[in-house]
């Protein structure tokens, strides 16, 4: 404990010492690890939006106009127990007519449109909307009760490669900032160990170890990159807050995240990752400056 | 208490700065290391301080060889061997009381305990007076005393000094070479590499005489030169 004293008071003299260079190396890391967790937030609600696309997704099974009422409960009990199936609706023509008229009730269909152009159809929902292109095609085989198969498979196709995309373009965010900010704190700390050469050396001519030497300069990593994730933190929170509601209010059906778990989690990971990266860079440069001082 | 066998110490550049160096240092010992620059008096102090290695030969202290010393061990080592530069090697941004409490930083010593071994070594070096100052506020030997107190604050068995009064004028220096025998006095092996003959003449110790990195006499109260 009075080691984690000495630490931290002799962190404070660091920091207070190079008080420029710390505020420039703040304002440079809070700013990465804002965009960082932008980007998280993004992606968050990106996928939120995938999930919420895909959970409407169904297969509308439109019938031959030739086939019997007796056929059409067997071909239900056929796509019923196909893997994956969770239920199996008839919809009849004229509740689809009526509910497509509805849907357009400022066009006047029936001007255009003399008679019901709809087939009877099956709705089918899945239990897992993954399968949704296999159950299409195994449902399409059956050409004696049904012709045409739809299925929201190219928003589908579209959303997954999206967020494919997104994944890749996240990974290399993550590695380019992290990198950046590692470098940042890196070098950061090591003006702060240049300028503390001579205390060094002394330290070590007195007896220090290199754990005892290090660690003022450890504590002055976390307190950098610990202090400016949480400006970030709390930056994004403000921000996330008042630009998610302002974009409710004009969307009220967008779905956006506003779980609490999974927003902490964002804002806690900012953080973390701050705090580790400067940890981390602390120990990289003042491992490195040992070596050649001790 | 310290063996030194038979010690060579060549660098890289092919410069040998000892050579075939072999003698013993008794506990409580005052010794000089006297010579000319270049001599190899320094490096001898260093290779007994572990700052750098012997290209062949050992080092013993306490029976212990240096060789066998990892360099985890090499701060413990150094918490037993107090070392006066004679550039001091003082923090200037701290003061007097700073600069020697710093060397009790890495030890589990209370606040209490360790302001209380400050003040004491303090007073040794009578300095008590000027504690709340800073280094560039002081004259050259105060700060020399600062660097002895920093050196001794802990007790250490033995004290090694690499030319401590190379930048005093002869008063301080005089005043300085007392303290060492004061210090000496309560039990502490003191080996002082110098080149000032007016203080090796006059305060007489055991002299061992280096002359191009090897040893040309081993004398108990010798003068500085034959």
């Amino acid at each position: 404990m009075r080691h984690l004293a000495f630490f931290i008071s002799e962190a404070l003299i660091g920091i207070k010492r190079s008080a420029l260079m710390m505020f420039i190396a703040v304002v440079t890391i809070m700013v990465t690890l804002l965009v960082f967790g932008l980007f998280l937030l993004m992606s968050a609600n990106v996928n939120n939006l995938a999930q919420f696309i895909s959970s409407k997704l169904e297969v509308r099974v439109f019938l031959n106009e030739t086939i019997t009422r007796r056929d059409i409960e067997d071909f239900q009990i056929k796509i019923a127990q196909m893997p994956h199936v969770k239920s199996v609706i008839f919809v009849d023509k004229k509740d689809a007519w009526a509910l497509f008229k509805g849907s357009f009730s400022n066009m006047t269909l029936s001007d255009l449109v003399s008679e019901n152009p709809l087939p009877h159809a099956l709705k089918v929902v899945l239990s897992n909307n993954e399968y949704i292109k296999d159950v299409a095609m195994q449902i399409s085989t059956h050409k004696e009760y049904s012709s045409d198969v739809a299925y929201g498979g190219v928003i589908a196709e579209r959303m997954s490669a999206f967020s494919a995309w997104l994944s890749f373009v996240g990974v290399v965010l993550v590695v380019f900032l992290t990198v950046a900010t590692l470098f940042i704190i890196v070098n950061t700390i090591r003006l702060t160990v240049i300028n503390r050469q001579d205390e060094i050396e002394i330290m070590s001519l007195v007896g220090a170890t290199p754990g005892f030497i290090s660690g003022p300069f450890i504590i002055e990593g976390l307190l950098l990159g610990g202090g400016s994730s949480f400006i970030s933190m709390v930056l994004l929170r403000f921000f996330y807050d008042f630009f998610a509601r302002r974009f409710q209010e004009a969307l009220p059906y967008f779905p956006l995240v506003f779980q609490s778990s999974v927003l902490n989690e964002i804002y806690f990971f900012v953080f973390l990752l701050g705090a580790i990266l400067g940890v981390l860079g602390a120990y990289i440069s003042i491992s490195k400056l040992l070596k050649e001082t001790v | 208490m310290i063996r030194i066998k038979n010690v060579r110490k060549e660098y890289a550049s092919g410069l040998v700065a000892l050579d075939g160096v072999d003698f013993r240092i008794q506990k409580n010992e005052f010794v000089y290391l006297v010579g000319a620059s270049g001599a190899g008096k320094s490096t001898l102090l260093r290779l007994m301080f572990r700052s750098e290695h012997p290209t062949e030969g050992e080092i013993f202290i306490d029976n212990f060889s240096l060789n066998n010393l990892k360099e985890k061990q090499v701060p413990y080592l150094r918490r037993s061997i107090g070392f006066v530069f004679q550039d001091f090697k003082l923090l200037p941004k701290r003061t007097v009381y700073e600069n020697v409490a710093f060397a009790l930083r890495f030890y589990n010593y209370s606040r209490s305990r360790i302001r209380r071994q400050v003040s004491q070594v303090l007073e040794l070096v009578n300095l008590s007076s000027k504690m709340h100052h800073l280094p560039s506020q002081l004259s050259g030997g105060e700060q020399q005393r600062i660097c002895i107190a920093r050196a001794i604050v802990n007790n250490p068995p033995i004290l090694l000094a690499d030319e401590p009064t190379g930048s005093l004028d002869p008063d301080t220096s005089w005043e300085i070479m007392q303290l060492l025998s004061k210090i000496n006095a309560r039990q502490t092996t003191v080996i002082v590499a110098t080149h000032n003959k007016g203080i090796v003449d006059d305060i007489r110790k055991r002299v061992v005489a280096l002359e191009k990195g090897k040893i040309i006499r081993d004398q108990q109260l010798g003068a500085y030169d034959a």
